[in-house]
């Protein structure tokens, strides 16, 4: 994960593609259970989400907010 | 979906991994004739992706030795077939060093395995062996396989294949492949997970 990269967001609340500026779509969210439990102690592990954008195919991935 | 619709898609773009560096191996003439019969389907797009070809460290694992330019083909994939010899039961530790070096890229993104072996199960354990692995890194397998056994017998000196039934089985395979692969970049584009 690029915890450097930031991504803005659209007036409807979609992330704007770090690359090309489109809407990308908040498609998935993952566990990551390799890392620090303490971090998330409900979900035993950090929640990534992935969002992709459907103009130049460019994942973001950040920590989930939710 | 429609015929036309399709007609205007973007191509889909499914490399094929060679998932062995040694000499000799006969996993190549497999990644290669599959990436052959792959590329005869219209609106696909393929590419061989030789793991001995990659600048991989050992000295560090995952995304601390990712490489750009992998990291960029596995972006613009929408599907991956990795070709995999059964080495006892299970697979090149090269390859999961070089599939480790990803995640974001693999996300909701279609795969059908390959296993290769000398014997007669067609690599049936290193697909076994794999699937955990895929489902980890967040890919989808599909149902269908490729089986490549006695490789050694199957392909000429010159990787022509010997075998004329491997590309009716390969036919279903990919077609399946492609499917989830059309599906799952719908998905990806358009589908939000919190609907």
């Amino acid at each position: 994960m690029d915890e450097h990269e930031q991504a803005k967001t659209s007036p409807d609340g979609r992330l704007l593609c770090p690359r090309c500026g489109g809407p990308m779509n908040f498609h998935a969210q993952k566990l990551d259970r390799s890392v620090d439990p303490a971090t998330d102690t409900d979900m035993d592990g950090v929640l990534a989400e992935f969002h992709t954008c459907p103009a130049c195919k460019y994942v973001h991935e950040r920590l989930s907010r939710s | 979906m429609s015929a036309p619709a399709r007609q205007s898609e973007k191509p889909l773009f499914i490399p094929v991994i060679l998932g062995t560096p040694r000499q000799g191996r006969y996993s190549e003439h497999v990644a290669r004739f599959v990436a052959g019969e792959l590329a005869g389907f219209a609106g696909v797009e393929t590419q061989l992706v030789d793991v001995r070809d990659l600048p991989m460290p050992v000295t560090g694992a995952g995304e601390d030795v990712k490489d750009p330019s992998f990291s960029e083909l596995c972006m613009r994939a929408d599907a991956f077939v990795i070709v995999a010899p059964e080495y006892n039961h299970g697979y090149p530790g090269l390859l999961k060093h070089v599939l480790d070096t990803n995640l974001k890229e693999y996300i909701h993104k279609a795969v059908g395995l390959c296993g290769v072996s000398a014997g007669g199960f067609g690599g049936t354990r290193v697909i076994q062996n794999m699937l955990p692995v895929m489902r980890e890194l967040g890919l989808v397998t599909i149902f269908w396989d490729g089986n490549f056994s006695s490789v050694q017998k199957l392909f000429g000196p010159d990787g022509a294949l010997l075998d004329p039934s491997y590309p009716r089985r390969i036919e279903r395979f990919l077609r399946e492949l492609i499917w989830m692969a059309r599906v799952l970049r719908y998905g990806r584009e358009n589908v939000p997970v919190e609907s």
